[in-house]
């Protein structure tokens, strides 16, 4: 439309739809091949390349002649002070700044590497040797005694199936780590795992509690962010959450109103692996087109007031590898001048082609200036 | 005896026409060439301001045809909102030029629409100066017609609007102008339904050019009032009233931009009611000889107030009812010079909406101004139909005159006529020898009074040196000729003065900036083209421009690119939106400027050269419209120093030294010294130094900077790819380490045992 601005409310990104992503994960050591190798595996089932490095690695880059040499970046490594090689939490913000998809696990013994990274991408995990601590959702049979160990309710993720899964059915979750905050001018910032309203984030050595620097529900568990070039970075306190242990292991809550039973800990972080890695999420539009109400091609010049206009937009969703039309309720249209002066949402009709949803559009502009 | 008389009479006809022609013609030649010092000393540009719009716009004429322009909606101004053209330009001036050019093409004189719109002002003076002669004749005699053409060919008053270059609708319409009265006056004379319909048409002319041309829809009515009310009403009134006002409000409506005005707007109102009244005087005058004189008395006295109240009562509750729009802000502003000031700042931020001094009278009129009350008065003196018509002409348009500076120039032709009436008839009594004296034909016919320097010598007869002119006579031949010499001397100053405005005050472009050194080296600055031509070549063909809406028609035009707000200031509410951005900060600036999708930030700084007519000098008006819309953001009173000054010195206030304005006008200023004892960041406009000289930008960032720093341009920045927090409230204790490529990296030592 040549004389009206739009804006349509879709975030749209355009990926390749690579059969095989190449992905770095850092551990403290190459053990954690072993330690999170059912995470890992399920990353690699579904077809991607992955490579295994401990985080102080001499020989560690992300860019080769100023190009991204992987797609996707895991960090399982708390502890790290300093990054090797030619990594850094600037080198990785410039990663995330080329598109590069970041996840970040961290845990209790967190570096300052990962804390500067959090601070990089609007967040900041808690000093080092905190950790949250929840005196009434810590589970029996894993936790140490000093209730560190907290069992997750669904009613704390976040309410988008795409980033967490179905968490209707999801099973509590286990979380043993480090509190992570969104920092105050962070609007971008998704409280993808929150922690309940009891929990705190302290030494859980120290014997009296003063002044704990965060507390109760503004402690993020699991925190992310979709950056303005489409990249996406997960932090999450907890690098246990990814284990093969917290995977295998069964939820046993102090809390009695919570069920116990496996945990869910294998569903989440699949699922948020995937968002990180855009395997969900992503929308493309596929054609764009406007005419005049009975007509099939846009007008040679302007549309004028009183004209019908018919408006389509095809989006689509990448879904399980394919892409797939979008079956989205509320795909508005908004022809804006300062402020929007037309809002409609769009109607889903299926196109001649069963594959396309169409969204035509009937817009009469009654002396709109 | 007689047949010698015609012969030598037919000879002097031929004679006078011819000299008339010469004088015209000079007149012509003189006015044009006068008209031209601004392309000689710089070259053939257009000037200012709205001469910009115009151009683009004949342009876009010329390149898509008449109908295109006319569905022309420019999304190049006012974005987002974008402006349809075609319906809200007088396009009197660019189907003028269009047209000229057409024709120049037709007979295969190839020029560029460019020349046609430089040298449409001054062509058109000529014509001007034509419809004066042809206006004072009617009025009064040829030779006071060729006064008055020789004076408005060259009085600054008019020549301010009308140098080459200057391609603005007043270059066309004070001709339209002119024209019509001419025709109105004779149509009034002859009473004949042509000369009215030639009138209708010339002012069909005139409202498709100027939208003054509702001073000639309130003066023509006046006109007729005024004659009613001194019981000269005439048929010839009558008809030439009727006919002209049908057709003329028939035809007005023709122009989209004016389109139902005439019967919808209070300003149109009086015309329709003199109209009407004049219907209720003919029925009078018609049954007066029909009927007794009782009759006459309780139909029309009571008919008639009766009628009156209603049609008042009918003109309010259409007002009140909608259905006809009050008198506009710019009507009361006329009668209320206070009114603007308060209500419509935009109004009033305009410098030639400002009162006339007393000084810019003489400067654009001189001797005119003094001579013009002479002419008045003998018009009053001998008044008649006509002579009606211009005495309230002038005494309206002195008064306008005197309310904005702009209106100086429906004065100037009133001026010029009635000065040209003054020079001629003190010419006529004072160079003529006693004997040969005419008093007969002072009045009434004007066959052999348009002879006045020669024809009076053929025809003897004296007895008429009584009564009102006997005064005359008691003056010796001596003291006439004086006089008549100090007259020409006048006429010769007249001359000089005109020459001297108009070369120095009248022809610059204002696009191109002029000074010179202390040796009287001509220094050119070329700012802002230089500017214009770096957004054209170095930015994206949609980046949007804000600046001021003073410099959206030269972005448009020179720059091609498109602009917020401009001088067509329709819109108050999205100016306003602008100044807002321009005189908060920089944070609350770049959400507005975010909303409005601006990519670049035009300023003009004038601070380096001293340049007075820059935006830091026009930001009180800027603050002033954003708060007649955004009062609770911004407040005038914050940007003036603690003693109530308007000041970006030592004394400025926090909000003026932390809005857009400052920041984008003074950024790196601290840093230069203009001269060897001043200290850096001396503002040379204001004459002292600035009051923050370190200035940090933030969301902009300076994109090009002229060679005088005359026009200075912003990027705007966008925003970070991901948000980063700026002030940790968890402290990071951990010293940076040093970044090489390949370091081994460090891990923290797990501090505890695992659990279990």
């Amino acid at each position: 439309m040549k004389r009206l601005p739009i804006l349509l409310l879709v975030a749209v990104i355009a990926v390749r739809q690579a059969v095989a992503d190449r992905i770095l994960v850092l551990g403290e050591t190459v053990a954690v091949k072993d330690t999170h190798s059912d995470f890992l595996n399920s990353i690699k089932e579904r077809g991607h390349e992955l490579t295994v490095r401990a985080a102080d690695d001499s020989q560690l880059s992300l860019f080769k002649h100023g190009q991204l040499i992987f797609d996707h970046l895991f960090i399982l490594a708390p502890g790290v002070q300093v990054f090797g090689g030619s990594l850094s939490p600037k080198e990785i913000s410039k990663f995330v700044d080329a598109g590069g998809n970041v996840l970040v696990a961290a845990g209790s013994n967190i570096g300052d590497a990962l804390r500067e990274l959090a601070v990089e991408h609007g967040f900041e995990f808690d000093e080092a040797g905190t950790s949250v601590i929840d005196h009434h959702n810590y589970d029996q049979s894993l936790d140490s005694g000093d209730h560190t160990t907290i069992v997750v309710g669904k009613d704390q993720l976040i309410n988008s199936e795409l980033i967490v899964g179905s968490s209707s059915k999801l099973s509590p979750v286990l979380f043993k780590g480090v509190g992570l905050v969104s920092g105050k001018a962070n609007n971008l910032a998704l409280s993808i795992v929150k922690a309940s309203g009891t929990s705190y984030s302290f030494d859980p050595k120290s014997r009296r509690v003063v002044n704990p620097s965060i507390a109760g529900s503004r402690i993020l568990l699991v925190g992310g962010l979709q950056s303005r070039n489409n990249a996406r970075i997960v932090f999450s306190g907890s690098v246990e959450f990814f284990s093969n242990a917290f995977f295998a292991s069964k939820t046993n809550s102090v809390n009695p109103s919570v069920q116990k039973g496996a945990s869910g800990n294998s569903e989440l972080a699949t699922s948020i692996a995937k968002w990180v890695m855009k395997e969900s999420g992503v929308l493309r539009v596929k054609s764009v087109n406007h005419h005049k109400k009975g007509e099939t091609v846009p007008p040679a010049e302007d549309y004028f007031i009183t004209e019908d206009v018919v408006y389509t937009i095809e989006i689509e969703e990448l879904k399980n590898g394919k892409w797939v039309p979008f079956q989205g309720k509320d795909v508005q249209l908004e022809f804006v001048r300062i402020d929007p002066f037309v809002r409609s949402t769009l109607k889903t009709i299926m196109g001649v082609s069963q594959l396309h949803s169409n969204f035509p559009m009937y817009l009469e502009f009654s002396n709109s200036w | 005896m007689t047949s010698t008389t015609a012969s030598s009479r037919s000879s002097r006809v031929g004679a006078t026409t011819l000299l008339t022609i010469v004088v015209l013609a000079l007149a012509w030649f003189v006015g044009f060439a006068s008209r031209l010092f601004a392309i000689v000393r710089f070259e053939s540009i257009i000037h200012e301001f709205d001469p910009w719009f115009n151009y683009r716009a004949t342009h876009h004429m010329v390149q898509h045809g008449f109908y295109k322009f006319l569905n022309w909606f420019d999304e190049r101004a006012w974005y987002p909102l974008g402006r349809i053209v075609g319906g809200t330009v007088y396009p009197g001036l660019m189907v003028t030029s269009g047209l000229i050019h057409w024709i120049l093409d037709s007979l295969n004189f190839h020029v560029h629409i460019r020349e046609v719109c430089v040298f449409l002002a001054p062509t058109f003076s000529g014509l001007t100066a034509i419809a004066t002669y042809l206006l004072t004749k009617e009025l009064w005699s040829p030779g006071a017609g060729l006064f008055a053409a020789c004076f408005i060919a060259i009085t600054p008053g008019y020549t301010s609007r009308s140098v080459a270059g200057s391609y603005d609708n007043e270059g066309i319409a004070i001709f339209a102008l002119q024209f019509t009265y001419y025709l109105w006056v004779k149509s009034l004379k002859t009473g004949s339904i042509m000369w009215a319909s030639l009138c209708a048409l010339s002012y069909f002319y005139m409202v498709s050019a100027w939208g003054g041309y509702v001073f000639i829809i309130n003066l023509i009515p006046l006109h007729a009032l005024a004659l009613i009310i001194m019981g000269r009403y005439s048929s010839r009134l009558f008809v030439s009233y009727t006919s002209f006002y049908c057709l003329a409000t028939i035809l007005s409506m023709q122009v989209p931009f004016v389109g139902f005005q005439p019967v919808r707007t209070s300003e149109h109102m009086p015309a329709f009611g003199v109209f009407g009244l004049l219907q209720i005087v003919a029925l009078m005058h018609y049954a007066r000889n029909r009927i007794t004189r009782q009759q006459f008395m309780t139909l029309f006295v009571g008919g008639l107030t009766i009628l009156g109240g209603l049609a008042v009562v009918v003109y309010f509750a259409l007002v009140w009812g909608g259905y006809v729009a009050p008198f506009s802000g710019r009507f009361y502003s006329l009668w209320d010079t206070g009114y603007a000031k308060i209500h419509i700042p935009i109004i009033a931020s305009v410098s030639e909406h400002q009162p006339t001094t007393w000084v810019s009278f003489f400067f654009d009129l001189h001797i005119t101004a003094a001579v013009f009350p002479v002419g008045l008065w003998y018009c009053i003196k001998k008044v008649n139909d006509e002579r009606v018509f211009i005495i309230l002409y002038a005494v309206s348009a002195v008064y306008f005159a005197g309310v904005m500076v702009r209106l100086m120039l429906t004065l100037t032709p009133a001026v010029c006529v009635l000065a040209g009436i003054g020079f001629s008839y003190t010419f006529e009594k004072y160079l003529k020898d006693d004997e040969t004296r005419d008093r007969a034909s002072s009045t009434g016919s004007n066959k052999d009074e348009k002879l006045y320097d020669k024809a009076a010598k053929n025809v003897k007869s004296r007895s008429l040196q009584s009564s009102a002119d006997g005064e005359d006579t008691t003056v010796s031949s001596n003291v006439r000729t004086i006089i008549a010499i100090i007259l020409v001397i006048f006429l010769l100053m007249f001359v000089v003065h005109a020459t001297y405005v108009t070369s120095n005050a009248y022809s610059h472009p204002s696009v191109v900036l002029q000074s010179s050194t202390s040796n009287g080296d001509r220094i050119i600055m070329d700012d802002f083209r230089e500017a214009y031509h770096w957004l054209r070549e170095n930015t994206a063909d949609d980046a949007r421009i804000m600046s001021w809406w003073d410099y959206g028609y030269q972005i448009a035009g020179m720059a091609n690119r498109t602009t917020l707000v401009d001088n067509n200031t329709w819109n108050n509410s999205h100016i306003a939106l602008v100044g807002k951005a321009m005189s908060s900060n920089e944070s609350a600036a770049y959400e507005i400027m975010t909303e409005l999708d601006v990519d670049y930030i035009l300023v003009i700084f004038g601070g380096v050269i001293g340049y007075s007519g820059d935006d830091i000098n026009k930001f009180l008006w800027m603050v002033r419209i954003a708060q007649g819309e955004h009062p609770k953001d911004i407040r005038e009173e914050n940007y003036f120093t603690a003693s109530g000054e308007y000041s970006t010195g030592a004394g400025a206030s926090e909000t003026m030294l932390n809005c857009l304005m400052y920041k984008m006008s003074y950024y790196r200023f601290g840093e230069t010294r203009v001269g060897y004892n001043q200290a850096g960041g001396f503002d040379r406009t204001r004459g002292y130094v600035i009051g923050k000289k370190d200035i940090t930008l933030e969301y902009i960032e300076e994109a090009y900077t002229t060679e005088n720093w005359l026009v200075r341009i912003y990027k705007r920045k966008e925003l970070p790819n991901k948000p980063t927090v700026k002030e940790t409230t968890i402290p990071i204790k951990g010293k940076k380490v040093s970044q090489g490529k390949n370091k081994k990296g460090v891990i923290r030592p797990a501090a505890t045992a695992t659990k279990a």
